[in-house]
């Protein structure tokens, strides 16, 4: 986004926060569905509550930044800024910035506000790099979550099919 | 399947566990006899939004990875069935020795692939192409909520934004007059074929 079209962003954003409620939105990543209450109305990105964030996608807004384990993206909070603005007292976090940061994918639906996320490139370099199996939490046919790491310690054949 | 199951019980005492992972928006009603009808008992999972192959950069099915005790890597990216079909039209009767192999001798197997060559193996996926596994998601999560023209409207994005992942366009033929093996797979199975590729990931058995 160029810096004049963000200042527009922020600018519409003063503007019209004051006047509309915010909206709701759904987003998805990972296994997760995740329904927002509240978030800002913006052309664009996707500004929603720290607390929104995490259940986004498990990054915490801390004084550094927004972290999740050993990154963390530094985030002014004392001023508006393309990754933080604060409006009647409520801080707002633009997950999109956050993502075009991390060069995570993103696909959204403006029309519905349903968002979906991929994969974060971050999390990624261990496979693409090292080889490392990337691990995932995913439900079994009898509902319970199996992680790859439950099977730590056993050689596993894993196999791809579909009924199609 | 009904292989694998008789794979397993043979090898599942000695640290060793099979994950099958359907790739199946549709879920339980599609997958889940499938299971059913060869007595399954090892890990299950119906996958619908089709995130292990975007996880592990897998474009088609069905596709194997081998993953050791510390949970590296150790072969990845191979079309696996387990025995020939139809007279050798698709499979292979060798794959299963060489689990065997790995499963009793560990990392001194001579299947066991080095890093270097484990990187290799890995997928190369485009800037685009990350983006069609969120399309593909958004697809499928309209499907669920039968909004079939959305599903249908992100699940063409998908494709368009990978066109080398089979598992998005035959998913979504599935739902289409022909079929996920009907005339459009097929014309663009044989365009590869004819050129030289091959559609499914290539299974290179190293000679012993």
């Amino acid at each position: 986004m160029s810096i004049i079209r963000k200042t527009l962003v922020l600018l519409g954003l003063s503007l019209c926060s004051t006047l509309v409620r915010g909206q709701a939105a759904t987003v998805l990543y990972q296994e997760r569905v995740v329904e927002l209450q509240e978030v800002l109305p913006d052309a664009t990105d996707l500004w929603v509550k720290p607390e929104d964030l995490t259940r986004i996608n498990d990054f915490e807004l801390k004084p550094q930044g927004a972290c999740f384990e050993e990154i963390c993206i530094p985030v002014l909070q004392d001023r508006d800024s393309d990754m933080y603005i604060t409006r009647q007292d409520q801080g707002w976090f633009n997950v999109t910035e956050l993502a075009d940061k991390l060069q995570q994918a993103y696909v959204v639906d403006y029309q519905e506000g349903v968002w979906a996320f991929g994969e974060m490139p971050v999390k990624r370099q261990s496979f693409l790099r090292g080889g490392q199996a990337p691990d995932f939490e995913l439900p079994d046919r009898d509902g319970n979550l199996v992680s790859l790491s439950d099977f730590r310690g056993k050689k596993v054949l894993l196999l791809t099919w579909a009924s199609w | 399947m009904p292989v694998w199951q008789v794979i397993y019980d043979e090898l599942k005492d000695q640290n060793f566990e099979i994950i099958s992972v359907a790739q199946d928006t549709g879920g339980e009603a599609d997958a889940g006899p499938i299971f059913d009808d060869a007595n399954v008992t090892y890990t299950s999972i119906i996958d619908v939004n089709h995130h292990i192959s975007a996880l592990y950069n897998l474009v088609n099915v069905p596709s194997g990875v081998w993953i050791d005790e510390q949970g590296n890597i150790a072969r990845i990216n191979e079309g696996t069935y387990a025995k020939e079909h139809f007279d050798g039209a698709f499979g292979t009767n060798d794959y299963v020795p060489i689990v065997r192999d790995w499963v009793s001798k560990g990392a001194d197997s001579q299947y066991v692939w080095d890093r270097d060559k484990v990187r290799d193996s890995i997928f190369e996926r485009t800037p685009e192409a990350e983006r069609a596994q969120p399309a593909f998601q958004l697809g499928s999560w309209y499907f669920r909520q039968e909004n079939d023209a959305k599903a249908e409207q992100y699940w063409s994005l998908a494709q368009e934004l990978d066109p080398s992942s089979w598992n998005y366009l035959r998913q979504d033929l599935q739902y289409e007059e022909g079929g996920s093996a009907g005339p459009e797979w097929q014309q663009r199975r044989e365009q590869i074929e004819s050129a030289g590729g091959s559609y499914y990931a290539p299974l290179e058995i190293e000679e012993n």
